[in-house]
């Protein structure tokens, strides 16, 4: 696995807390499960995500990760888009 | 407040298909929408277009529905930003239109930025025509219960947002309501109609026709279940069903598993998949299959199931085309949890 930038992290993390409308989410570790309790990603949520993700960095999940383990944890994310977007 | 124009979407909402894939042969309109369109047209009200596509999309749109639109804004910029320049251009208040778009990300988008607009899914507006926001001089009992329906979900959006605190707590605090249960042979034609209207939370992507839900029902070999949801804002009645069976093998199929998009972010998909996972496991069986068409449409879908610990094998076709992957997840080890406000055969 590539290492992954904490810029890019960073990033996700401002995205998820627009997608949730849930500030406290500012303080979700990188290693987080996005799904189940803590975060609780869900379908409308997790939706905003990919989209902003698509806009911001060109990686469309959806259509790349079939099982959208991407999604398993902001590291997991971000070492999926930085592979991607180069 | 009354609705003075309709702004549409053009890809999967007033075309029965995207303009820009099939710009050879261009995708009819949508005949429920259209429907609606003229129906609305005849009451006076006028319409205007929001796309993401070249401007022909728009001026084609025109030509296919045989009708004037009095503004359309094309272009790949937020949907929002668009609304804001029709409102802006017909000189109309932002609590004077509707916004109509089968994408539930672009209605989010709009609902937040443009919070006065009536923002609604290709669903709504096929039922909206009898709202009173449309229709002051012809609303029915039925119309007027529907419109309320919707003002009671901008109610609930609006607590959601200022509720600090998890997703889960706030249905708690909504006195949420998730009633599964074996569908009957009356709940056939709103099931057959659930089949045709629901894109983001539907495995098939087909339309089931009546009789053949009412023979699964009838059907021992069939488990046919039906989801009911309300809470203290109101009753939204049945929101969704699925078909399930025994097979193959130790597993449990599901066939077909459908909701509605006004269900959603209400923890419902979520109960409906752990029930099924509980029943099946109860029964014996050792594994859950949903298989699922693969689509854009769908990913809300995808959401849901990557979320309940489903896995399908990769190597199922081609990112281009839509194809059937074969969701499953392990009924070895403890069952899903089911949430206290979720009632359900089997459960206590």
């Amino acid at each position: 696995m590539s290492v992954v930038s904490a810029g890019v992290v960073g990033e996700l993390r401002q995205i998820l807390v627009q997608a949730t409308g849930r500030e406290e989410l500012l303080d979700t570790s990188d290693q987080t499960p996005l799904f189940g309790a803590g975060v609780g990603l869900d379908s409308l949520s997790g939706v905003m995500l990919l989209r902003e993700v698509h806009r911001r960095f060109g990686v469309d999940v959806a259509a790349e990760d079939l099982n959208l383990d991407a999604l398993a944890t902001l590291a997991t994310l971000a070492a999926f888009i930085e592979e991607r977007a180069g | 407040m009354m609705v003075k124009c309709v702004i549409w979407d053009l890809d999967n909402t007033l075309l029965s298909g995207v303009y820009l894939e099939t710009a050879a042969r261009p995708p009819a309109p949508d005949p429920a929408m259209l429907a609606v369109l003229r129906q609305l047209s005849a009451r006076g009200i006028i319409h205007a277009i929001a796309t993401r596509n070249p401007p022909e999309a728009a001026r084609y749109a025109a030509a296919v529905t045989g009708l004037d639109f009095a503004a359309a804004e094309s272009g790949w910029g937020r949907k929002s930003d668009a609304v804001r320049r029709i409102i802006t251009d017909l000189g109309l208040g932002p609590d004077a239109v509707a916004f109509v778009d089968d994408d539930l990300y672009e209605r989010a988008e709009v609902s937040l930025a443009v919070p006065e607009a009536l923002v609604l899914s290709p669903e709504d507006m096929a039922e909206a025509v009898g709202w009173p926001e449309f229709s002051p001089a012809t609303v029915t009992a039925e119309g007027a219960r529907r419109g309320e329906l919707y003002a009671q979900r901008r109610r609930r959006q609006e607590e959601a947002r200022a509720f600090a605190g998890s997703r889960d707590e706030f249905l708690r605090y909504c006195g949420t309501r998730v009633a599964i249960g074996p569908a009957a042979d009356a709940d056939a034609p709103r099931l057959h109609e659930l089949s045709v209207r629901t894109h983001q939370f539907n495995t098939t992507g087909e339309a089931m026709a009546e009789a053949e839900l009412r023979a699964l029902i009838a059907s021992p070999a069939h488990q046919v279940a039906t989801v009911r949801l309300s809470d203290r804002f109101g009753d939204d009645g049945l929101v969704g069903g699925c078909v399930s069976h025994r097979g193959p093998g130790p597993g449990w199929t599901v066939t077909l598993l459908m909701m509605s998009c006004r269900a959603l972010g209400r923890g419902v998909i979520e109960a409906l998949l752990a029930w099924l996972a509980r029943s099946a496991a109860r029964d014996g069986a050792q594994e859950l299959v949903v298989p699922c068409l693969v689509t854009p449409r769908n990913v809300p879908l995808r959401l849901a199931l990557a979320a309940s610990g489903f896995r399908a094998p990769e190597d199922t076709g081609t990112a281009e085309r839509p194809r059937v992957a074969r969701f499953a997840r392990t009924l070895s080890g403890p069952p899903p949890p089911l949430p206290g406000w979720v009632t359900a055969p089997g459960e206590p």
